[in-house]
């Protein structure tokens, strides 16, 4: 018994390792990257959902989209999409300049890239404003609110991780070989995106 | 092969192919808008 703690002590000395064991890594792909892949996925499920509860009404019940007397404002959501992949631009701008060592062009397109997202959302509030019906009053208003505010909920968390990565970046973290954290939150970002101009073509223009 | 969620730079080139898809479900639509 004392012996095979000696030996269990030495073998941990020959170690330079501190605190807790290593997890158990059994995938081959990195944590946070496969976090942000099942988060995806699970993320894939929902929206599903909610195109679901809109393609019912649309095919199966046949209803008229939008609800009669009632007009979405196309060309402002239009904008709305250009400034959203604009985001997508700066971000991926940042990305590529923080690989190459440029700190001047990760932290402009990081905070671009957030201010862009801040104008999208604000835009999208300013629309439900002036919309001029509630979610309450068709089956179709309830889609158009669930599936727009759904991206909303998801444009808002993303700003918030947009925003802890550009200070970080201000603070000077990240690097040309340490910049996973930029890279993860960019996938979820660019996730919203794709994702918003798959709701743009369903609910404004098909 | 492309994959979106093994890092940033295939999720940006998969956010162009999308965004050329959209593109051209917009001209069809415009199009058949224009015809039918």
């Amino acid at each position: 018994m004392e012996a095979a703690s000696i030996a269990h002590a030495a073998g941990h000395a020959g170690e330079d390792h501190h605190g807790p064991p290593p997890a158990n890594k059994s995938s081959r792909v990195e944590a946070p990257l496969l976090g942000m892949l099942l988060f995806i996925i699970s993320e894939v499920m929902i929206f599903g959902a909610f195109f679901t509860a809109y393609f019912f009404i649309r095919i199966a019940e046949g209803d008229p989209w939008p609800a009669p007397g009632t007009k979405l404002p196309v060309p402002v959501a239009l904008v709305n999409t250009l400034i959203l992949i604009s985001s997508s631009f700066t971000l991926h701008w940042a990305e590529t300049s923080i690989k190459r060592g440029n700190r001047f062009g990760l932290k402009a397109g990081m905070l671009s890239t957030f201010l862009l997202g801040c104008t999208f959302l604000f835009i999208q509030i300013n629309e439900y404003a002036n919309i001029g019906f509630a979610p309450q009053d068709h089956a179709q208003q309830t889609i158009f609110y669930s599936l727009t505010g759904l991206h909303g909920a998801h444009v808002f968390i993303g700003l918030l991780i947009l925003l802890s990565v550009t200070v970080r970046a201000f603070r000077g973290h990240y690097s040309p070989d340490s910049h996973r954290g930029v890279d993860v939150p960019g996938i979820y970002w660019h996730f919203v995106d794709i994702m918003w101009i798959v709701v743009y073509t369903t609910v404004y223009i098909l | 092969m492309l994959n979106p969620l093994r890092s940033e730079d295939d999720a940006f080139r998969v956010l162009l192919y999308v965004i050329a898809v959209f593109v051209v479900i917009i001209a069809l639509i415009v199009i058949l808008r224009a015809i039918l």
